[in-house]
């Protein structure tokens, strides 16, 4: 196989856009998965993507190569939520709640050990978009400067809003195992 | 309490797979043409034809029973998010009229539901690129699929993917996969019905 390969080369076809489309298009499993999660539907989240590839490429000339591409799409992909959101009337704030208050109500970790996939997935539908937001982030393993920059807020926000998504997570699972 | 054991929780359960239609869809769109090979130490197309086969037979390819799972586990999940069924009925006479027109085949499922297992509706998925029918049942708080699809030859399998448990099986001519977060004593339950 290793013989094979080394003998192998591409013939660069694809128009200038295409190498930047090939790396973009890798995060397609990633970006739909945040997307499905803000919008709570299939349908909308596969616009969403599809719309964040077209303003992604169109406008690729703002890329700037050796940059984050994940970070950029995924700032894209939140920009054109906002958007829809504000469209739809999607509520985006997060209400003031005790309940960020109480992680002591939260999930214990014998429980944690055995969530299941439904379980998590009815959890992060309870939370808010913003909170929801920044703990898909998280999971994606953005570092939080990263996850500022796509959420438009400045770091500390992103550190207070994690804390909140956690507690209520830990809130919703162990009302829903 | 740990922050790492929720992250990994999340991590495990969390994550959504886009469907293969949007994957073509967007390479369609945004990858011009196919990419070409050349073979420059090779010539003719009789070393061209022989490497093919070399490459072919060394590549490591997913069987079939993974693939099928992994659709049933990725399908699913997105029922789970958000994909809303095409008929909600908790009657089987409802169900299975709506697939008519909508698919090629009647599909051979005669288990209607009930306390244990009660029946949330339907769908037609594109299930292995085909379209299939998916059968919802609920188990108390548990959602499960059904998906039947047209295929020879679907190995009987379980399997645990992403946190899901699935269960594929064949008989004349079609292909079954149940999946769920429910535990597989729930699936055989459900399985031992649905047979």
């Amino acid at each position: 196989m290793a013989l094979f390969s080394r003998r192998l080369a591409v013939v660069p076809d694809a128009p200038d856009t295409a190498p930047l489309a090939e790396r973009a298009l890798e995060h397609v499993d990633a970006l739909y998965s945040l997307a499905v999660h803000l919008t709570g539907n299939a349908s909308d989240a596969e616009d969403l993507v599809q719309s964040t590839y077209a303003r992604a490429l169109a406008g690729s000339a703002q890329y700037e190569d050796g940059t984050n591409l994940r970070a950029w799409l995924f700032r894209i992909l939140r920009n054109g939520f906002i958007d829809l959101a504000r469209r739809r009337k999607i509520v985006l704030e997060i209400p003031d709640d005790t309940l960020d208050a109480r992680t002591d109500m939260g999930a214990t970790d014998e429980q944690l050990r055995y969530v299941t996939a439904g379980e998590v997935q009815r959890a992060i539908a309870t939370l808010p978009v913003e909170l929801r937001l920044v703990v898909l982030l998280e999971i994606e393993g953005f570092s939080e400067a990263e996850m500022a920059n796509i959420a438009h807020c400045p770091a500390g926000t992103v550190k207070s809003r994690l804390s909140r998504a956690k507690a209520r997570l830990r809130v919703a699972l162990k009302e829903t195992t | 309490m740990s922050d790492d054991l929720l992250l990994t929780a999340l991590r495990d359960h969390a994550r959504v797979p886009a469907p293969a239609s949007l994957h073509r869809s967007l390479a369609r769109k945004h990858l011009a043409r196919p990419r070409r090979w050349m073979l420059p130490t090779l010539t003719g197309l009789g070393g061209a034809l022989a490497a093919a086969v070399i490459v072919l037979l060394l590549v490591p390819t997913r069987s079939a029973h993974t693939t099928i799972a992994d659709e049933a586990a990725g399908d699913h999940l997105r029922l789970l998010v958000g994909r809303d069924l095409g008929v909600v009925a908790s009657d089987m006479h409802q169900v299975k009229p709506w697939f008519a027109g909508k698919l090629e085949f009647v599909p051979p499922i005669t288990f209607l539901g009930d306390e244990d297992f009660p029946l949330a509706g339907g769908d037609v998925a594109i299930f292995m690129g085909k379209k299939s029918a998916e059968v919802v049942y609920h188990r108390r708080l548990h959602v499960i699929s059904l998906f039947v699809f047209q295929a020879d030859d679907v190995p009987t399998s379980e399997q645990t993917i992403r946190g899901f448990h699935v269960m594929t099986w064949g008989r004349d001519g079609f292909g079954f996969a149940l999946v769920s977060d429910a535990s597989f004593d729930e699936l055989h339950s459900l399985h031992s019905r649905v047979q």
